[in-house]
């Protein structure tokens, strides 16, 4: 028998990374790969057949326009996922997102609509057996702070119910937030109809429309609170008397962008008009060639190189415009509303139309006033979401309940408090979801959000996050949210193929993410 | 039998455990000193594990008494029992295998930044506690941003003791901490245990199967059969054999060789 003494110590097994392995190897670079391979698809292909570029930013996918609207559907999918993402590093997870959207919106469009009351029901016998109702509060004019602040106790309430019932009764959160998913959908659908009818009608519509533009709301001096359209079609004389009374700076540096718009629609009607004078010039050329018509062949040529037409001159700045041009530049009175409705950065995309001339579109106007605010929304509860999940001794504690509910549990954490919490956070990001769209679209229907829990799950599976809870990073659920808005857009443009092969393609990712997923979880927990 | 000149540090008197008709523990008196590693040892379901669940609050006894450093105390939870001091390591060590050593080194016990569950964690400091606390026991990290799940058994049950002793632990009850470890790690882990004892402070309560394992580190035995003690003594009292009767529950098994042959 022989044996030698092992002289190697624990610390030489330790084989430290190199950097650029170690980022390598990060969980989130399977998904970062793919959402910079949609992020170039989409540019790819949505730059028209005609132009030939290789800067991705040259087509409509990410054109101002183009970033405006991909952002808005990414963030808002991005809210939701962040909720559904902590729920289920916790270990349960909320079927109930869709309808909660639905039903927040709902709420809110209702009380801006309508008002608010709490009324007791008793039954009264005076001519027949019927229900009557006794007003205890009525406020009839909702600011959109006090929206926000009823729709949240009732969808906080509602995520704390359906937390409660399954920390409690230990019944899988599938089964209970499946029962809120229909309890919610036919509460926003009942209630909707029964307020929404007019007197002469049995049953109402599932939508609620005809909301003031809130955020749109604006302080006009000397004329008080009004809507923005409305200031813009005040009488002429009205209007002409609001610019004499504006500093002469403020009139002159709205009278020279006006100006500076002006020209460059003019250019643009310019070029459109040659184009068009142009164009059957040259198709009449290629026939020419075609037929070897020398003669013809010159005189087009000499056609297209003489070809003239005058400038179209630049429509005249009058005061009225100055006036409402004004007017779009006065801030809301409602911030609270512009807060979740309104646009942000604003002045970087207006730079982007003047100095940079890229945010302009084919008549030579800015396309894209700046980009919704739920984008803003979304930077702040994810940055928010990363320092909890990842900083914070909460997240530890959601790491460990997911991880280990039995371990979590022995060391003291309350586990049943940071599972209704994170119900309640799910609740509340369909909340800020709602939020954002009614006061953008001035508009609710029952029908809002439908699916998107699933789409809110699928997108924190793409992230890396691990189903059966306890593993995945809020970079990841942002990445996840990426890919899906991204694969949308970009397959829609690929040339020659149905739009609605995203979905295909969703499929195979997720079910990849997720075999990629319980690799990386079975690594940990030392299976492989 | 040699009497410490110290007091027990926890003590049992009578104690009674009944699940329904079913009586765990029958009268289990047993006293456990500072600095002592005390081996309970005996059959499969003699009541051992319901013992030390009754002594960290898992159980709450039926009848019987239990004094820690001579005041007589109730736990209605295991927070109760950890608070006065008893730290227990489970089968299962209670780890998250997913997370990282420090953030199971203070899992439920973070150190922060200001109050409250949103305390900003203090990452580096909790970094260098888990390593030191666990060198002090004989164990070195390298990376305390490892997850737990990587690392080996006997790692796995220093790290579990380490955090036990660090939160304040004076009786540290270990409940078969080698028995799902290969020999090298189970090594580990009685040197681990032999580093506790040295410490001078801390009464050990260690159940094993392993009679060698007994023998290398334990200062006193108490021996269950059928929920009763059927022995107790000092490891210069016991022979072999002794012990070797006793934890089969008093049956005599030294002719087992010869049935065997
Ligand atoms: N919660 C319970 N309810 C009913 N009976 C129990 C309960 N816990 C333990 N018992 C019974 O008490 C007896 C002692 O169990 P215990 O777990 O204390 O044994 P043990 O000495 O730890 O055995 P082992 O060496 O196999 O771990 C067993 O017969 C067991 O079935
Ligand atoms: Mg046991």
């Amino acid at each position: 028998m022989s044996s030698s003494e092992n002289s190697r110590k624990e610390s030489d097994r330790h084989n430290p990374k190199s950097s650029l392995i170690s980022l390598i190897s990060r969980p989130e670079i399977g998904p970062i790969g793919v959402m910079i391979l949609l992020f170039g698809m989409l540019g790819y292909f949505s730059i028209p057949a005609s132009e030939t570029t290789w800067n991705p930013f040259a087509g409509e996918g990410f054109n101002a326009l183009g970033i405006r609207n991909n952002l808005r559907v990414i963030s808002q999918l991005g809210i939701i996922a962040l909720g559904a993402g902590l729920l289920i590093i916790a270990g349960e997870f909320d079927l109930s997102i869709g309808s909660m959207i639905g039903f927040a919106g709902a709420c809110m469009a209702m009380t801006l609509r309508w008002g608010f009351s709490i009324v007791l029901p008793y039954i009264s016998f005076d001519g027949g057996t019927h229900l009557e109702f006794y007003t205890l509060l009525h406020i009839p004019n909702v600011t959109p702070t006090l929206a926000i602040f009823i729709t949240l106790c009732f969808t906080l309430t509602f995520g704390w119910v359906q937390g409660f019932i399954i920390v409690r009764s230990g019944l899988p959160s599938f089964i209970v937030t499946l029962g809120g998913l229909f309890f919610l959908r036919g509460l926003t659908e009942v209630s909707l109809r029964s307020f929404n009818h007019r007197p002469d009608q049995a049953k109402g519509a599932t939508t609620v429309t005809e909301i003031p533009d809130i955020k749109n709301i604006i302080n006009l001096p000397g004329y008080g609170e009004m809507e923005r359209e409305a200031a813009k079609y005040l009488p002429e004389t009205d209007l002409i008397s609001i610019v004499k009374n504006l500093p002469s700076d403020v009139i002159a540096k709205i009278s020279e962008r006006l100006e500076y718009t002006a020209q460059r629609v003019a250019e643009a009607k310019t070029d459109l008009l040659i184009a068009k004078g142009v164009k059957p010039l040259e198709k009449a050329l290629e026939n020419a060639i075609a037929s070897d018509n020398e003669f013809m062949i010159k005189t087009i040529q000499e056609k297209i190189e003489n070809f003239k037409i005058d400038p179209v001159i630049p429509k005249s700045i009058t005061e009225v415009d100055i006036a409402r041009a004004y007017i779009d530049t006065i801030g809301s009175a409602r911030p609270i509303a512009d807060f979740f409705g309104g646009n942000i950065l604003e002045t970087i995309f207006d730079w982007l139309y003047f100095p940079i001339d890229w945010n302009v579109n084919n008549f030579g106007n800015q396309f894209a006033p700046g980009l919704y605010s739920c984008v803003m929304i979304w930077v702040i509860l994810s940055l928010v979401c990363y320092i909890v999940l990842s900083k914070t001794q909460v997240g530890n504690w959601i790491y460990s309940t997911g991880g280990n509910l039995s371990a979590a549990q022995a060391n003291g954490v309350p586990t049943n408090k940071v599972k209704i919490s994170l119900f309640m956070f799910s609740a509340f990001c369909a909340t800020l979801f709602a939020t954002c769209q009614v006061f953008e679209v001035n508009t609710s229907d029952a029908a809002k959000g439908n699916l998107k829990e699933l789409e809110a799950i699928a997108a924190a599976v793409i992230g890396g996050i691990v189903m059966t809870g306890g593993f995945g990073t809020v970079l990841g659920i942002i990445v996840g949210a990426f890919i899906f808005g991204l694969a949308k857009e970009a397959f829609f443009y690929i040339p020659g193929i149905d739009g609605s092969f995203y979905r295909v393609f969703l499929g195979f990712v997720i079910i990849a993410s997720a075999l990629l997923n319980e690799n990386i979880r079975k690594r940990i927990m030392g299976n492989i | 039998m040699t009497v410490p000149n110290s007091n027990p540090l926890i003590e049992t008197k009578e104690l009674v455990k009944k699940f329904g008709s079913f009586t765990a523990l029958n009268g289990v008196s047993l006293k456990v000193y500072p600095g002592e590693v005390h081996a309970l040892l005996g059959d499969n379901g003699a009541g051992k594990s319901t013992l030390i669940k009754a002594l960290s609050g898992v159980h709450q006894p039926t009848s019987g008494k239990i004094l820690v450093e001579g005041k007589e105390t109730k736990f209605n939870s295991p927070r109760d029992a950890s608070e006065v001091g008893i730290g227990t390591v489970y089968q299962d060590l209670a780890l998250n295998s997913l997370t990282s050593v420090t953030r199971n080194f203070f899992l439920g016990r973070e150190l922060k930044f200001g109050n409250g569950p949103f305390g900003i964690l203090k990452m580096k400091k909790m970094h260098n506690i888990a390593i030191e606390e666990m060198a002090k026991i004989g164990i070195k990290i390298e990376d305390p941003e490892q997850p737990v799940g990587t690392m080996s058994g006997g790692q796995r049950q220093t790290l579990a003791i380490a955090r036990a002793i660090y939160f304040g632990a004076k009786v540290l009850i270990l409940d078969e901490p080698t028995s799902a470890l290969g020999q090298k790690q189970q090594m580990e882990v009685l040197k681990t245990i032999k580093k506790v004892q040295q410490l001078g402070n801390i009464a050990i309560i260690l159940i094993t199967h392993n009679e060698i394992h007994a023998r290398l580190i334990a200062d006193r035995y108490t021996f269950i059969s059928l929920g009763e003690v059927i022995g107790s003594g000092s490891s210069k009292d016991l022979e072999g054999d002794d012990i070797r009767r006793l934890m089969a529950g008093g049956a005599e098994v030294g002719d087992l060789a010869k049935e065997l042959a």
